[in-house]
């Protein structure tokens, strides 16, 4: 099978970069493992209030069904329960439907794989009970089912208090959230004043007990230890890129904490080190909805500049002004992030020696003086 | 923590293993890997990468950012053989070729 652009995943970036390019006149594929596209997305609940420009603010399944829509009334071929196994010699991928494997010879490649969330451990981890919040969103959300009556939340980043407060929602008696540090992670508070939920600072889970499933949970604040009757904790300990695809495309990795730990290096225009192979979304680094669009849009919108599909100076106005919208939202959401972005990507110019575009100069103009 | 708490789900390698493993002289996930197991199992590290990461830099003192993590190989997730060996089937039938006996009919299948 031969295709000018391969989209290997079929969440919020890989969508938006797919309709970049398709409506573009690229040939354009997306492979998505999963039975239907949209991701994560499709159990996001909430409301996004800050999207790009060009995007109306809605909740996240919403925005995945929008991002679909738009798709399939474009000349796209879709392949859902597809999975990209492997590359062979000759660079084309090797993709799965699970009977058969065959090639793909794609002139380009946009690999948005996303992130997994990070476990925490202690003794009792592995008992019925025990998940990540995200599990438990696509529990309430997407399954219909309660995971549990009586929760603790490990963890008190933005994701944490949003999922005790969809577990809240759902009738979940949320017990507290239970935080190391001695304050909360996230800025984003208020979204606890709605909801009655008890946070424990300086605090950390020392086990977990029950037969067959958790019933008891052992919580050492400061010294002192407490029991909670709960059958379920959610741990919210963060994300980090899923980057194995890319290695097995030979591209270098580089790591940046602030970004969730291993991650491909990649330029300005979110080419890795191997040719014609980009990335976008949370694989770049853990960002927020904004970011996630953006990202895939600015690495269809090279591809296209580099194939001479769209007028140059469209594009540049283009990614001038998506470059724009990735340093308003990230800068307001997640500087940390912006700034480990920007530094992987001057890293990578300066070991290639290969200068940033001028439009660039604003959004790095802090670092590149510094 | 208690050091019989599991780190490696897929392969139930525990804490006290994976610090045994480090004081026969690993320092790396693919040490660890070789020792243990650890990371071997069906979601191939996904879970205990960063947990195993953790361990190293505590036992030994490197900083997280020099300890990588482990090797990658194809097939990415679990795979079945027959998806990789495909439907046809022109490369099995050379070896049925080569393994008959003396006086046996081959049977030349037509693909």
């Amino acid at each position: 099978m031969n295709t000018d652009l391969l989209i290997v995943g079929g969440g919020p970036a890989g969508l938006n970069a797919a309709y970049k390019a398709a409506s573009n006149g690229l040939k354009t594929t997306v492979i998505d493992r999963w039975f239907t596209l949209g991701g994560q997305l499709n159990q996001q609940t909430q409301f996004y209030n800050n999207l790009p420009q060009h995007f109306e603010n809605q909740r996240g399944y919403q925005l995945a069904n929008y991002l679909i829509d738009r798709l399939r009334k474009l000349d796209v071929k879709i392949l859902e329960n597809h999975k990209m196994i492997g590359a062979y010699n000759n660079g084309s991928i090797g993709v799965t439907d699970g009977k058969s494997t065959f090639q793909v010879q794609a002139a380009n490649v946009i690999m948005t794989t996303g992130a997994m969330e990070e476990p925490d451990i202690f003794p009792g981890w592995t008992l019925p009970g025990v998940m990540t919040a995200g599990a438990a969103q696509i529990l309430i959300n997407r399954e219909r089912v309660l995971p549990g009556k009586r929760a603790l939340i490990l963890g008190s980043n933005n994701f944490a208090l949003e999922v005790a407060r969809q577990l809240n929602d759902c009738g979940v008696a949320v017990k507290g959230i239970v935080e190391s540090r001695n304050e909360l992670l996230s800025q984003n508070d208020e979204l606890l004043c709605e909801v009655d939920i008890p946070v424990l600072l300086d605090s950390a889970i020392e086990r977990a007990i029950g037969k067959g499933e958790v019933e008891k949970v052992y919580v050492n604040t400061d010294g002192i230890e407490s029991v909670y009757d709960v059958d379920l904790i959610c741990i919210a300990k963060g994300m980090t890129p899923i980057f194995e695809p890319f290695e097995i495309m030979s591209c270098d990795l580089t790591y940046q904490e602030k970004l969730g730990g291993w991650l491909p290096k990649y330029d300005s225009r979110f080419e890795t080190t191997s040719p014609s192979v980009y990335i976008a979304g949370n694989a770049a680094g853990i960002t927020n909805i904004g970011g996630i669009l953006l990202t895939g849009e600015i690495a269809a919108a090279s591809i296209l500049e580099k194939s001479n599909a769209a007028n140059s100076l469209k594009i540049e106005e283009e990614k001038k002004y998506l470059w724009g919208e990735l340093y308003r939202i990230e800068s307001a959401e997640n500087p940390s992030a912006l700034d480990a972005r920007l530094d992987v990507i001057r890293n990578f110019h300066h070991e290639t020696g290969i200068q940033l575009p001028v439009y660039l100069d604003s959004v790095f103009g802090g670092l590149t003086n510094g | 923590m208690d050091k019989s708490t599991i780190v490696c789900r897929c392969e139930e390698i525990n804490i006290d293993e994976i610090e045994s493993a480090i004081n026969l002289g690993a320092r790396t996930f693919n040490d660890i890997k070789r020792l243990t197991r650890c990371g071997m199992g069906p979601c191939q590290a996904k879970c205990c990468m960063n947990l195993v990461r953790q361990i190293i830099s505590d036992k030994t003192g490197q900083p997280l950012h020099e300890i990588r993590p482990p090797r990658m190989r194809v097939p990415l997730g679990v795979t079945r053989m027959g998806a990789l060996a495909g439907s046809q089937a022109s490369s099995v039938t050379s070896v049925f070729g080569e393994s008959t006996e003396e006086g046996e009919t081959v049977h030349e299948e037509k693909l």
